[in-house]
């Protein structure tokens, strides 16, 4: 006993100077690390922008065209060409596009008019408060039945909740939309109660638009949550599992608890960097994943406008809205990145070491 | 040994073991203290662990209530359609309001007669009638006319609309080449001896001035005012545009001051657009819209017996064009172009769409001038087709491979019905369903297809087959000298008899089949009335409606 005793002392005074040296040497990497992955940030942005720029220039027919239509010349053609400036050599148009969107300006829609800021401002107002209803949705839903499935003591609700899980996350959004329609629509459910179409022009102008805003957002939210929820679930559920072949459940199992307490406690909490990996990435997909339920429940989002701009070959538009998204999915890696590695210590253990 | 020391060396132990285990040595400071913590834990582990999993319980519990608590307040407190307003729903959005510009009916739909107003306007029966040119003398030679304007117009704005604005909307169209401008043929000059006339000049006769200027070509813009015309709207109509967001809805008001008979009688109507048509179903059931229009007749069934809802096919000159290319390819052999309008079973083709649509065997639609029954001309019968097939050398074992190229606007089943309608005389049909943008640059531009569809809708557009330059590539000189003929007809009878003639002969030659006439299914409220249910989706004015 005492020999164990003592070399617990000399270990714990060894690792108070690591420690020290570690907080040092920690926030000195926090900030080459901040540093490099903006510069990577703003890299990875610029071959986006090349990317998205001449792989668009391949589709076929131009917004010209689609504005003169069927019924006139030739000649009014070109003209409208010449004066969208689209006759002009590409590299040159690559050029002001990114000039323009270094200095903030994200331009106006050729087609539409409107200012790509302000268009999408307003486009996000409807699409933001959707997914994240749809991710605390998935959240709430998805991570305490993950949980539930392995530590329940009946063997007939984990196979319940696995099989559902695998259900639930095939089916798609339309379909499950559809069915909620018949369900709860408005006019044409079972138990008519919620609107099936449409969002409030001015969601924020009193009460009950409000209320009606919410309401309009409940059928999509529901209807991409509960799938989403079913994919998320069965990534937390592997993590869990993965979290016990690494024998850290049966470790606190022998430190006391029992094997449900272990796995909410330790299995949730080594899950924690896969799971928001799962999560982070599930909603930087939803703002375009919600493309269907944007259509069929008739909301004006930004995946709406990305699919008709791109059909209607409004290509500044679309390349504005193309690299914005890929910027928002690069933060939200960055943001996934940070997280993980302030919750878990041991990747920045791992860095402070390669560092060495 | 006391219980306390027992668990300190398990712990220790624990620790050891996961050093050993962690060959890299990454060793965490948390290690280090792990006695301590695990005892300083061990107190609290069990309330700590109860909590989560009521945390797990309460986070699935707490959202549902929330989701329960917004629907009953929706229910309760949620914002219903005020009265005095009326909104429609609509399939096909226009991508921007700049009428003069841009292409597109789905412009005239909303605009014309509504925001705008043309120089003369239409009947229900597509006839020309008094707007706001309230009447009108044609000289002898057909050349010079004289339009009488009514006073007291005004734009939305506020500014008087007379002669002087209809002279500068009509010679900066012209010049400029606007949208319209090929709608007056012939044009010499236009102008205004007095604030309430206008006189236009043509070069040459032309028969169809009267009714284009109902249209795009005759809109009377205000000269004077500077606005942007792709998101904002000045007219002289009886709404004014209170709100717009592209794609999605248009919010008329209507205009207190007014000048004309068209007064409307809904205070605001708004029309939305619902690119999936069971969104609009569930928008009419829900009583978010009043009226649809279109509805597909699919979808009509599921509110046939619908008590509140009535349902109504209306006529149209939407004319769903299967063109061939009669320029290059193998379709300028006239024996296979017959050969595939005897093929085309176009009663199944329209039975199996819900049989609302008309059988149209020619160019020119029943609304338009010019109108006789074509069907029989190419009655369908396959084994004429086989023979004519067979002596050009081809059957179906040896088929000849052609490709339809439409956009994907359209039906895919019209593409999958005419493969297996052409297969059965030797023809092998790859279908190529593209984006609009696509069939614009390669069969509209570029002239690369076999076979294309698209629905035109326009009215008067006979003009298409007496143009060898258009996308058909139809060149027949006889159709083109009748066509000019036509034009300058001296009556509407003569008109009617040569554009009629001319149409036969561009039957018979086979440049296209003509699949069906589009006829328009609408719904609407019971209580709603005065909505156009004839020619909606190309003229739609909306100054009627009103709600019970």
């Amino acid at each position: 006993m005492m020999q164990t005793a003592g070399v617990k002392q000399t270990m714990q005074a060894k690792q108070t100077v690591q420690a020290k040296q570690t907080v040092q040497m920690n926030q000195r990497n926090i900030i080459k690390t901040i540093l490099s992955r903006i510069a990577l940030f703003v890299v990875m942005l610029w071959i986006v922008s090349l990317v998205i720029f001449f792989a668009l220039r391949i589709l076929p027919g131009d917004v010209a065209a689609i504005i003169a239509g069927t019924n006139s010349s030739v000649e009014r053609y070109r003209s409208i060409r010449t004066q969208l400036g689209l006759d002009r050599p590409l590299i040159e148009q690559y050029g002001s596009w990114l000039w323009d969107i270094v200095r903030g300006n994200l331009g106006t829609s050729v087609i539409t008019g409107q200012a790509m800021g302000e268009r999408l401002t307003v486009r996000a107002a409807v699409t933001f408060p959707l997914i994240i209803m749809s991710m605390i949705i998935t959240l709430a839903m998805g991570i305490p039945t993950a949980v539930w499935s392995v530590t329940s003591q009946h063997a007939w609700v984990r196979t319940s909740l696995r099989v559902m899980s695998q259900i639930l996350g095939a089916i798609p959004a339309l379909w499950a939309g559809l069915l909620l329609v018949m369900i709860f629509g408005k006019g044409s459910g079972f138990i008519g109660i919620l609107p099936t179409q449409g969002f409030p022009a001015q969601p924020l102008s009193s009460v009950s638009t409000f209320l009606t805003a919410c309401a309009s957002l409940i059928l999509p939210a529901v209807s991409v949550g509960i799938i989403t929820a079913a994919q998320v679930m069965r990534y937390t559920r592997s993590a869990l599992l993965d979290g016990e072949n690494a024998n850290h459940i049966a470790w606190s199992m022998t430190a006391g608890m029992t094997y449900a307490q272990a796995v909410r406690t330790t299995g949730l909490r080594l899950a924690l960097p896969q799971i928001i990996s799962v999560a982070g990435v599930t909603f930087a997909s939803m703002i375009t994943g919600v493309l269907t339920v944007e259509t069929l429940f008739n909301i004006p989002g930004i995946a709406t406008i990305l699919l008709s701009d791109m059909s209607e070959r409004d290509l500044p538009a679309v390349q504005t809205e193309l690299l914005l998204l890929a910027a928002f999915f690069l933060l939200v890696g960055l943001v996934i990145d940070m997280l993980q590695r302030l919750i878990d210590p041991r990747l920045r253990a791992q860095q402070a070491h390669t560092n060495q | 040994m006391t219980k306390k020391h027992r668990q300190q060396s398990l712990s220790a132990q624990l620790a050891n073991l996961r050093m050993d285990v962690d060959s890299s040595g990454a060793v965490d400071s948390s290690d280090a203290s792990l006695d301590e913590t695990l005892n300083q834990q061990r107190i609290k582990r069990s309330s700590r662990v109860r909590s989560i999993w009521w945390s797990g319980i309460a986070s699935i519990v707490s959202v549902i209530l929330v989701l329960v608590a917004l629907t009953l307040g929706y229910n309760v407190l949620g914002a219903s359609s005020a009265s005095g307003s009326v909104t429609i729903g609509l399939q096909l959005a226009p991508t921007n309001l700049d009428i003069r510009n841009t292409s597109g009916t789905a412009l005239d739909q909303l605009l014309i007669g509504n925001i705008y107003e043309s120089l003369l306007t239409r009947t229900t029966d597509n006839t020309v009638s008094a707007g706001i040119a309230q009447s009108w003398d044609v000289s002898d030679d057909r050349l010079t006319y004289t339009f009488h304007l009514a006073e007291n117009v005004t734009f939305s704005n506020g500014d008087a609309l007379d002669a002087h604005d209809v002279v500068w909307s009509i010679n900066t169209m012209m010049k400029e080449e606007l949208q319209g401008s090929t709608q007056i043929e012939g044009f010499e000059s236009v102008e205004a001896p007095d604030a309430h006339t206008v006189v236009l000049k043509l070069v040459a006769p032309y028969s169809q001035l009267l009714w284009n200027l109902s249209g795009r070509a005759g809109i009377v813009l205000d000269k004077d005012a500077r606005y942007d015309a792709k998101t904002q709207a000045v007219g002289s109509g009886p709404y004014e545009l209170s709100k717009y967001e592209p794609g999605f809805y248009a919010t008329l008001s209507a205009r207190d001051n007014y000048w004309g008979t068209h007064k409307a009688q809904t205070k605001t109507v708004t029309v939305r657009y619902y690119p999936e048509p069971q969104a609009a179903l569930n928008a009419l059931t829900s009583g978010d819209a009043q009226v649809i229009a279109p509805i597909s007749s699919t979808l009509s069934k599921a509110i046939e017996h619908d008590s509140r809802f009535i349902v109504r096919a209306g006529e149209d000159t939407d004319k769903y064009v299967l063109a061939f290319n009669n320029a290059s390819g193998p379709l300028t052999n006239k024996s296979i172009r017959q050969a595939i309008r005897y093929a085309i079973d176009n009663e199944a083709i329209i039975a199996s769409r819900g049989g609302t649509d008309a059988a149209l065997g020619g160019p020119i639609p029943s609304l338009d001038p010019g109108y006789e029954d074509l069907t029989h001309v190419y009655p369908t019968d396959i084994s004429k087709a086989r023979s004519l097939m067979r002596e050009q050398g081809y059957t179906q074992e040896k088929p000849l491979s052609l490709s339809l190229t439409y956009a994907n606007t359209y039906p895919a089943e019209i593409g999958q019905q005419l493969v297996s309608q052409l297969a059965k005389i030797g023809i092998r049909l790859t279908v190529h369903r593209v984006e609009f943008a696509t069939w614009l640059s390669t069969v509209y531009k570029n002239r690369d297809f076999d076979i294309s569809l698209v629905d035109h809708n326009e009215s008067h557009d006979f003009f298409q087959w007496a143009n060898p330059q258009y996308y058909y590539g139809y060149d027949n000189k006889r159709v083109q000298s009748l066509y000019s003929q036509a034009m300058q007809a001296s009556t509407d009878k003569q008109r009617d008899e040569l554009l009629a003639q001319a149409a036969r002969i561009v039957s018979e030659d086979a440049p296209a089949d003509w699949l069906f006439n589009y006829r328009v299914m609408t719904t609407w409220d019971r209580n709603v009335t005065g909505f156009p249910v004839n020619l909606n989706q190309t003229w739609m004015p909306l100054w009627e409606v009103r709600v019970r």
